[in-house]
Parts: C-alpha cells; sequence; structure tokens
C-alpha cells in the first residue's frame, strides 16, 4: 500500500492500514527483547495502544519503523518501573533478531524449513498413539522423562523407549518421503 | 540418567556403536556429564554419528517448534482482538 497521508484516514483506517499489518513483526520483535511470551504480548499490547493514540500524527511513511521505535520506547519505560537492573538494549535486540531472521529464513530456507516441519508433522500422525503420547509430553510439551512416567503411569524406561522408537520411526518416515538426504534437508 | 559401563570407563573415547546406543538420551541431557563429554567430542570428529546426531536435532527442534508454534499463535490471535478491540472504541 503506497504512503498516504494519515490525515485522510479515520483512526480507525490509519491504525488498520499501517498497525494491524505489523502484529506478527512486533510480536517476533517483542519476543526477541523480552525471552517471554506473556511479557511480550504484554509489551505489543503496550505499543499498539500508543500506536493507536498516536496514529492521526504519523505522517504514513515506514509504518514498521515507527512503531519499533514506539515498542523501544515502551520497552525502556516498562523495564524501568519493574527491573532497572536488567534493561536490555532493544536496538542490539531488534539488530540481533534481524539478523536471525535473515540467516534463518531465506526464502529457500524458509520453504525447505517448512517442507521438513510438515513431514515430521506427518510422521507424527502415522505414530501409534502410545508412541505418539511420549512423544507429545517429551518432545512438544517439554516435560522430562520423569513428567512423563508419572502422567502416563508408566516407568521411565518405558518412556525411554518408546521415545527413542517413535523418533526413528519419524527418521525413517522423513527419509522415505525424501524431506531430507544424509542428514540434511533435501 | 545413563552411565557408561564401567569396564569402558578406562578408554579415553567412545566408539559408533557406544555412541548410536546412548544418543537419544545424550540429546535429552540424560547422560552423565564425564560420558557426555566423550560423546561431544566423537560427534565432532565422526561424520556419520555426528550427521545421525544432527538428523535427531532437527527431529526434536521441529517437534518443540510446534507448541512454540502454537503459543505464538494464540498470542498473535489475541493481539489481533486487541487491536479489533481499540479500533472498535
Amino acid at each position: 500500500m503506497p504512503d498516504s497521508p494519515t490525515t485522510e484516514l479515520s483512526q480507525r483506517e490509519a491504525f488498520d492500514r499501517y498497525v494491524v499489518p505489523e502484529i506478527d513483526v512486533l510480536y517476533r520483535v517483542a519476543r526477541s527483547i523480552t525471552r517471554n511470551p506473556t511479557d511480550a504480548e504484554d509489551l505489543v499490547q503496550d505499543t499498539m495502544l500508543r500506536a493507536y493514540n498516536a496514529i492521526l500524527r504519523f505522517d504514513g511513511r515506514h509504518p514498521r519503523a515507527w512503531l519499533l521505535t514506539i515498542m523501544r520506547n515502551a520497552q525502556i519505560n516498562r523495564v524501568r518501573r519493574k527491573r532497572p537492573e536488567l534493561l536490555r538494549d532493544p536496538d542490539a535486540a531488534m539488530e540481533r533478531l534481524a539478523d536471525e531472521r535473515s540467516e534463518d529464513e531465506g526464502p529457500e530456507g524458509l520453504v525447505v524449513e517448512r517442507e521438513f516441519d510438515a513431514a515430521v508433522e506427518t510422521a507424527l500422525h502415522t505414530l501409534p498413539e502410545k508412541f505418539r503420547d511420549v512423544v507429545e509430553l517429551v518432545d512438544i510439551q517439554g516435560l522430562s522423562y520423569q513428567e512423563a512416567a508419572d502422567i502416563l503411569g508408566v516407568p521411565t524406561g518405558t518412556i525411554m523407549s518408546r521415545l527413542h522408537r517413535a523418533r526413528t520411526r519419524i527418521r525413517k518416515h522423513l527419509e522415505s518421503s525424501g524431506a531430507f538426504v544424509n542428514g540434511r534437508p533435501a | 540418567m545413563i552411565r557408561r559401563r564401567l569396564l569402558r570407563r578406562a578408554s579415553p573415547e567412545v566408539n559408533c556403536r557406544e555412541v548410536g546406543r546412548v544418543l537419544q538420551s545424550y540429546i535429552d541431557g540424560d547422560v552423565e556429564s564425564d560420558f557426555a563429554e566423550k560423546i561431544a567430542i566423537h560427534l565432532e570428529q565422526c561424520k556419520h554419528c555426528g550427521l545421525e546426531y544432527e538428523t535427531y536435532i532437527r527431529i526434536k527442534d521441529s517437534l518443540a517448534d510446534r507448541q512454540n508454534d502454537q503459543i505464538d499463535a494464540d498470542a498473535i490471535a489475541r493481539l489481533r482482538e486487541f487491536g479489533n478491540s481499540l479500533a472498535g472504541d
């Protein structure tokens, strides 16, 4: 959408045009700055509220940069208020995130990554339920062997055995589906 | 926690068979630290075991991302709702 003077838009229209499309990016930057999903969500809400209140004074140019500046100021205020000793440099965090995204998420890399993830997803659904349950608890939810054993009411040795066999089956599925070759995504 | 068998402790290096047997426990951090150090050295030096390790790490990361993706998707959906509520005032 080309830049247009915000004065021609209502507050709602300007917000929908300049802020709403950036919510994903704002959230990912906030995750990087705060390292915590709850704090990230709060920070984006704070940023959106400030942006909404200021939107009619925004000239419509470079909305992402404008929003990131708002987020930067919001984060500085939040951290000063709550934990002044932990002030993390938002500029450095944004640069780090930009670097990570450019390295990891180039268009080709992203496609390969998504294909790999899709193949893992398919493989997961082909597993027998008792294997899938263990993968769900340990690899997806991040529980320990012992915690998974307590939930499922089986010994930790059984958890390990099922988990290892499940991963081996996923790996074989990936090989047979061509999702990767020699340990790397195809 | 996986311990290396007593008879093999004297040997400074681990072999591919040993690594293959405990690789997944190693990935889950369930191997004693002395043994884990030897495995780490082997994985750096042995291409075959290194690739095997990389494969399982990718699978584990992909599975873990499902959880993060869900958390992120839920958060972004709530933020969109928040945006709608702001603009609806």
